[in-house]
C-alpha cells in the first residue's frame, strides 16, 4: 500500500507510462541484495534507495579506506575505518527513511551465500572479483533469483541480467577466468554508469515493464564513448545451470 | 600462415569495428604483433611494458583457454596453425 508521502515522493516516476502506482507498489514490496559496497554497490544502492525499493540488504566485509573515495560515493572521509555496510546504510537511511536497510558485515562464502540471498527478489553484483561472483551466481541459480551482473575496469564496463533457467548464467558466460588477482585501475565514473544501468534493469525487472538485457552483454567504453553488445549463449553442459531445465 | 583473431567488443573500435580480423603468425605473440602493425593501439591494451599479456586479458585458441597458472606468461609463445582462431578476452572484473 502506498502512503500519501509515497505518492508525493515518487510522483515523477509514477507518471511514467507502464509503471504507475502499481509499479511503485511492486518496488516497495521488493527486497534487493546489494553484494559489495564498492564503486558499483554504492551507486547502485543509492539509486535503489531513491527509487523506493522497500528493503535493501547491504553486504560487504571490508572497511572504508582513503583509496576507496575516488569512486565509492557513499563513504566519506570521516567513515575511514568503518565497515562499508554501516557507512553506506547511514547515508541511505537519511536519504529515504521509509525503506528498510539491512547491513551484513561478512565475507560472502559458499557456506553463507544461500542464507544471505534467501527471500530476495534480486541480487545486484557489486563484487570486485570473479570468485565471489561465481558463488553468488550459483546461489542465485539454485534459488531462482535474478542476478544483475556488472563489472568495471578503467573506463570500461559491462552489464547483463541473468534470469536462472532462462538466460546464460555467469558460469556459462565465463567458463574460465584468470586466477591472477591484481589491483585494477578505475575512474569513479565507470562504476557509477554501470551501476545505474544495473538499477535501470532492476526497476524494470521488479516492476515488470520494458525489456531486459537478457542473453546479451552490454559493454561500455568511456575512452571512445561506445556502447556495444555481444550475444551470450547458454552452455547446456554448464556445471551451474546446465541441467536446470532438464530437472524442471 | 593466416590466423583469425576475434576481438573483445571493447577492442573492436581499434580495428574499425571489426569483430574478426585475419593476421599472420606462427605463435600467439607473432599474431598479436601483426595485429598491432595493422591496427596500432591494440597492443597497449593487451600487453604490458615488458610485452607480457596484461593480467586481465585471456587468450583462447579454438575456444580453449590457454592461460593456466602453468602457461602464464608463456601463452605468447604458444604455436598456432593455419585455420586456428585466437579469441582475445578482456575480463572486466572490478567493482
Amino acid at each position: 500500500m502506498l502512503t500519501k508521502n509515497d505518492l508525493t515522493r515518487y510522483e515523477r516516476q509514477i507518471l511514467y507510462t507502464g509503471f504507475g502506482e502499481e509499479g511503485q507498489r511492486k518496488l516497495k514490496q521488493s527486497h534487493v541484495v546489494v553484494a559489495g559496497l564498492g564503486g558499483l554497490g554504492c551507486a547502485a544502492s543509492l539509486y535503489l534507495t531513491c527509487t523506493g525499493v522497500g528493503h535493501i540488504t547491504l553486504i560487504d566485509c571490508d572497511r572504508v579506506e582513503l583509496s576507496n573515495l575516488n569512486r565509492q560515493i557513499l563513504h566519506y572521509e570521516e567513515d575511514i575505518g568503518e565497515g562499508k555496510p554501516f557507512s553506506a546504510a547511514q547515508k541511505l537511511t537519511r536519504l529515504n527513511s521509509s525503506i528498510e536497510v539491512t547491513t551484513v558485515f561478512k565475507k560472502i562464502t559458499e557456506h553463507n551465500a544461500s542464507e544471505i540471498i534467501n527471500g530476495a527478489n534480486l541480487v545486484m553484483d557489486g563484487m570486485d572479483n570473479f570468485k565471489t561472483r561465481f558463488i553468488l551466481n550459483k546461489a542465485c541459480v539454485a534459488q531462482g533469483i535474478p542476478f544483475i551482473h556488472g563489472g568495471v575496469h578503467g573506463l570500461f564496463g559491462e552489464v547483463t541480467t541473468i534470469l536462472p533457467g532462462k538466460t546464460p548464467c555467469l558460469a556459462c558466460i565465463f567458463p574460465e577466468v584468470p586466477q591472477r588477482k591484481v589491483a585494477f585501475p578505475v575512474f569513479g565514473v565507470a562504476p557509477a554508469l554501470i551501476a545505474i544501468l544495473q538499477v535501470t534493469e532492476a526497476i524494470k525487472l521488479l516492476a515488470g515493464f520494458g525489456s531486459l538485457l537478457t542473453g546479451k552483454m552490454l559493454y561500455f567504453s568511456g575512452e571512445t564513448m561506445d556502447f556495444t553488445f555481444r550475444d551470450l549463449v547458454k552452455n547446456q553442459n554448464c556445471e551451474v545451470c546446465g541441467t536446470k531445465e532438464v530437472q524442471e | 600462415m593466416s590466423i583469425k583473431v576475434r576481438l573483445h567488443p571493447i577492442l573492436r573500435n581499434r580495428a574499425g569495428g571489426q569483430e574478426v580480423v585475419e593476421v599472420i603468425g606462427r605463435t600467439v605473440g607473432e599474431c598479436l604483433e601483426n595485429l598491432e602493425s595493422r591496427f596500432p593501439g591494440i597492443k597497449q591494451k593487451i600487453r604490458d611494458n615488458r610485452g607480457q599479456l596484461r593480467p586481465y586479458c585471456g587468450i583462447f585458441i579454438n575456444s580453449e583457454f590457454i592461460d593456466s597458472e602453468f602457461a602464464y606468461p608463456e601463452e605468447l609463445t604458444t604455436p598456432v596453425k593455419e585455420g586456428d582462431q585466437i579469441d582475445i578476452e578482456i575480463f572486466i572484473a572490478g567493482g
